[in-house]
């Protein structure tokens, strides 16, 4: 009888399939991923059985923390064509030269720009100390997601870099909301949040700001101002545990600039919840 | 890690034939880093996006005084949304620091004694629940009842809808539905109920978009939000405001 030889295999597995496929999938996700909006506060918002998405392009957003300081940002136009075309129908004798040159002229950072200067200028109108922003600061609060700072704070807060500014709002959350209200009311700090405090005799910051905003888009941006119209364009961000009495607030001085309509930001549940 | 394996098959070997090599590369470590960065941007993707909660600010289809009156005490019904309190009126919180939300309801207008208070007893006691088996709870299953008729012509509707009869366009069987479902909605035939709802200041977010939820669940399209008047404080205990704001809707634009 002979002996029976056991061969012996090599036990390496052969990984490029492995490798193509995850290959594929970061492609994937790295193509789809929007990337979370870094917020000044974390909120929770309650939820609805409404099944309608949030818009990413063509909105403001309203973010209220639960001690009830207000933030904005301004979302322009994602897709970059969007302008040309427009332009192509207003014009079609533009040429395509000349429509290159349109292309990307509603997105975000544009009409912050716009924005900013806008309301600027407003606020300056009636302000005792006027603010004067130089072209960079402008260019650096356009790049700013979202953000409160009352404008007497704008030129303090531009100053900081980037790590700064997060740790200005990450300071301030940390504070209790007693210690939140001390900290707003010394003027040495950079005050956080938008002054909202309905006052029938003047305008507020944040009235100043929404008005910019729907100044600007309808002179330049159609899109905007639409969407601004049939109120898809306000979205209200909110924690489920705000009081409703500093989401009154809110509410009525959207009313007050005759934005009556607008969404407000909610997860989804079921009805069975 | 790439390493070249000369395949010895034994044997002669013709000589001058050049040696076969095989070349294994070892992917692994490949496919670990490409599993992390895999994981990284799963997490830091946002794939579901918020939904949103459409509302107008008095509604689009508002509700004036005169409507008020003509719709009669039966339809009116006022919701009033509140947290649980104390004895001594201030807000509990539970253990986890949240407020736990209490909804009171009454229908038609406030009875009050000769000395103008309000009889306590017709503030009734609600709560916030899911349905449960398709069977409606809490305060859904109030307005559910009260808005009975609408709602079951409206599914009657959204069975057409489902079925396209309106229309084999997807987009001209949505259009369809919905202004057939809107004209249902303001039917005046079917009584249809008119909510206001009403926040205290301590009454949360969630209560607030929950009461505005329960609307749309109940295919109710008349509600406004507005302020709370004296004789309401006065039933939930809360401090009366001196300037009376009885009647008067939320302050609004125009």
């Amino acid at each position: 009888m002979g002996k029976v030889k056991i061969k012996r295999k090599s036990t390496l597995i052969d990984m490029t399939a492995m490798s193509d496929v995850t290959v594929l999938l970061l492609t994937f996700f790295m193509l789809t991923s929007t990337f979370l909006q870094k917020e000044p506060t974390q909120v929770e918002t309650p939820s609805s059985v409404q099944e309608q998405k949030v818009s990413t392009s063509n909105v403001v957003n309203v973010l209220v923390s639960p001690t009830g300081e207000v933030f904005l940002s301004v979302a322009g136009e994602v897709d970059p064509d969007a302008s040309a075309n427009y332009a192509k129908e207003q014009d079609p004798t533009l040429t395509a030269a000349e429509l290159r040159k349109e292309k990307g002229k509603w997105a975000s950072d544009s009409v912050r720009r716009e924005v900013i200067l806008q309301a600027v200028a407003d606020y300056n109108e009636t302000a005792k100390n006027p603010v004067q922003l130089t072209t960079d600061e402008v260019a650096a609060l356009a790049k700013i997601g979202t953000f409160g700072v009352p404008f007497a704070d704008l030129k303090k807060y531009l100053e900081l870099n980037d790590t700064q500014r997060d740790k200005v709002y990450t300071d301030f959350f940390k504070l209790s909301p007693e210690e939140r209200e001390a900290y707003n009311k010394n003027r040495e700090n950079v005050r956080v949040g938008i002054p909202i405090d309905l006052d029938h005799n003047k305008r507020n910051e944040f009235q100043i700001w929404m008005r910019a905003i729907k100044k600007v888009a309808q002179s330049k941006y159609p899109n905007l101002n639409e969407a601004l119209t049939k109120g898809e364009g306000i979205a209200v961000k909110a924690d489920r545990r705000t009081d409703f009495e500093k989401m009154h607030v809110v509410l009525d001085n959207l009313q007050t600039l005759r934005m009556t309509r607008f969404t407000l930001m909610t997860a989804l549940k079921s009805q069975e919840q | 890690m790439a390493q070249i394996e000369q395949s010895d098959k034994g044997g002669k070997k013709k000589k001058g034939a050049q040696k076969k090599m095989a070349i294994h590369v070892d992917f692994t470590p490949m496919v670990d880093m490409n599993m992390l960065l895999i994981t990284f941007f799963m997490l830091c993707t946002t794939m579901l996006k918020s939904q949103t909660l459409k509302i107008a600010l008095p509604t689009n289809e508002k509700v004036t005084n005169e409507q008020k009156n003509q719709a009669g005490e039966s339809q009116a019904m006022t919701l009033l949304l509140d947290v649980k309190r104390d004895a001594n009126g201030q807000p509990v919180k539970d253990s986890f620091g949240n407020h736990t939300t209490v909804i009171y309801y009454y229908e038609g207008a406030l009875k009050t004694d000769d000395n103008g208070n309000p009889y306590p007893e017709q503030l009734r006691k609600e709560e916030f629940l899911g349905n449960e088996n398709n069977v409606q709870r809490g305060i859904r299953k109030i307005l559910h009842d009260k808005n009975r008729k609408i709602i079951d012509e409206v599914n009657k509707l959204k069975d057409k809808w489902r079925n396209k009869e309106f229309s084999a366009n997807e987009e001209e069987n949505q259009r369809l539905y919905e202004e057939a479902a809107s004209k249902v909605r303001n039917d005046a035939d079917l009584k249809f109920p008119i909510v206001m709802i009403k926040a205290t200041p301590e009454a949360t977010w969630e209560s607030v978009i929950g009461a505005l939820d329960e609307m749309s669940i109940n295919e109710i399209s008349h509600y406004q939000l507005e302020n709370l008047n004296n004789q309401e404080r006065k039933m939930l205990g809360l401090p009366i405001e001196e300037e009376p704001a009885a009647g008067e809707p939320a302050p609004s634009g125009n």
